[in-house]
């Protein structure tokens, strides 16, 4: 009788059996498909990030070199400015996505640029994106 | 309580169109406003009459959001919907375009000169405020641009005496900034307000700033230095701001400015449900805790939303205001007896 007690009971908790089976499985496959999204996603925004900072970089050191010559009092409040640029650029921390300040000093890296373009007189001729800040790629 | 505000005039000072906000210069003799029109007009009293002095309409391509005399009394500034500043210098009666700062993305919402009248600040809807260093020679150079904020920044404004910058924003928020090493770093958040904050203003000591908003409140907000008696926790040697009152109740609508009397103390606001109030604080409420009492309430000031509300910085309870419907009103507070 305790064996066919044993079948009723395995029949009447299968439902339960499968959907945790079920659920593992699904979770296993679902843990898989998203580590694969958010590591697209991943390299895409660090990718944008990774250029945006890089034309800021870039501009920094064309106008380092282009000002180099250059000694007015004008001239080395702009020279300055795009130190404290290029000294932003080179402390972001370009190896740890979880730094809790990422956007934080991303936003004042964009504004030391902002205020560079300004120094310069220089119109930053790049598109501007809908939401705002920055630049576009 | 309706006879502690009397109308002295009225001028259709933006014709078919919205008068946004108004400017005493610092001498009290000259008030400038500014308009959905592009122009910018000088106002000044002849006998008993206001009459426009001049016209400053070449300058923007858009609506002029904002308008602020520098200390010295010779410059204005204008922010406009076109990304740009314009500086005027003031010759006798005539107004000329010096400089255009040019930087924001997009509107310039807001313009404000510093006490010394060395530094300007602007925000604009690019979420941005920058910070403007003039010369002996007239020209701007930005210091700083502060993207602390995460919306549409409404208002910049400057502590009475010190260089403290304030703004608010659609982000429910009131930043404050102050220099640091070569650049301008923001010091303090104030969060309480629940909608967007249109505007601030700072009591005559700039201990204490006042703060308007769309969630129909006017909070009061005081500065507790490090170390103070009250024991309110301050991180590292910056002052913390704590609301330490909130004026709910009175207000229908947005509440777009926000004006504290440096002579009397009396809080005047601009609500969109087109009245005009004044409060006055209670002399024997606990600094800490103070309380406000409504001592005007003028319900149909103009026509449309009131957007300004300005006290004369010499002629005590001389107060203007200007609204959507395009009109200027000049009104005489007296404060009631008893209070």
């Amino acid at each position: 009788m305790a064996g066919s007690q044993d079948m009723f009971d395995a029949i009447v908790m299968a439902d339960e059996r499968f959907h945790g089976e079920g659920f593992q499985e699904g979770y296993v496959e679902g843990s898989r498909l998203g580590v694969t999204e958010g590591r697209q996603h991943g390299t895409l925004h660090g990718a944008k990030i990774g250029s945006e900072i890089g034309c800021y970089q870039g501009f920094a050191f064309a106008w380092k070199y282009l000002l180099h010559s250059c000694t007015t009092e004008k001239d080395s409040k702009k020279m300055k400015v795009l130190e404290a640029l290029i000294g932003m650029i080179e402390k972001f921390p370009y190896d740890d996505p979880t730094y809790d300040r990422l956007h934080e000093d991303l936003d004042r890296i964009r504004g030391k640029f902002k205020q560079l373009c300004s120094l310069l007189n220089v119109q930053p001729d790049f598109k501007i994106r809908a939401e705002g800040s920055g630049l576009s790629f | 309580m309706k006879d502690s505000l009397v109308l002295l005039g009225r001028v259709p000072a933006h014709p078919d169109s919205r008068c946004w906000y108004l400017a005493w210069n610092p001498a009290g003799t000259l008030l400038a406003s500014c308009g959905g029109d592009r122009r910018i007009r000088i106002w000044g009293t002849e006998g008993d009459s206001w009459i426009c002095k001049s016209v400053l309409s070449e300058g923007h391509q858009r609506t002029v959001r904002k308008v602020a005399w520098s200390p010295c009394g010779n410059y204005l500034a204008s922010a406009s919907f076109d990304a740009t500043t314009c500086i005027w210098k003031k010759n006798q009666d005539d107004f000329e375009c010096v400089t255009t700062l040019e930087g924001h993305e997009n509107e310039v919402k807001s313009v404000a000169w510093a006490p010394s009248g060395n530094l300007l600040a602007t925000c604009s809807r690019d979420k941005s405020v920058w910070v403007w260093e003039v010369d002996e020679e007239d020209e701007y150079e930005c210091v700083s641009v502060l993207n602390s904020h995460t919306q549409d920044v409404k208002h910049v404004i400057w502590h009475p005496s010190q260089e403290l910058l304030a703004s608010a924003s659609y982000d429910d928020t009131v930043k404050l900034y102050r220099e640091e090493e070569d650049d301008w770093v923001c010091c303090a958040t104030l969060e309480g307000h629940e909608s967007t904050v249109w505007s601030l203003a700072f009591d005559p000591s700039g201990q204490r700033l006042a703060s308007c908003s769309d969630d129909r409140t006017v909070r009061i907000w005081r500065q507790y230095l490090p170390g103070n008696e009250q024991g309110v926790a301050c991180s590292g040697t910056d002052p913390s701001w704590k609301c330490i009152c909130t004026l709910s109740g009175f207000h229908s609508r947005t509440i777009y400015d926000v004006a504290w009397c440096q002579l009397t103390g009396a809080l005047a606001t601009a609500c969109g449900d087109d009245a005009i109030r004044v409060f006055e604080e209670n002399p024997s409420s606990d600094p800490q805790q103070p309380t406000f009492s409504l001592t005007a309430h003028l319900p149909q000031a103009h026509s449309q939303d009131v957007n300004c509300v300005a006290w004369n910085p010499k002629e005590p309870g001389l107060l203007a205001s200007c609204s959507d419907d395009g009109e200027v009103a000049f009104w005489k507070y007296q404060r009631p007896e008893g209070l």
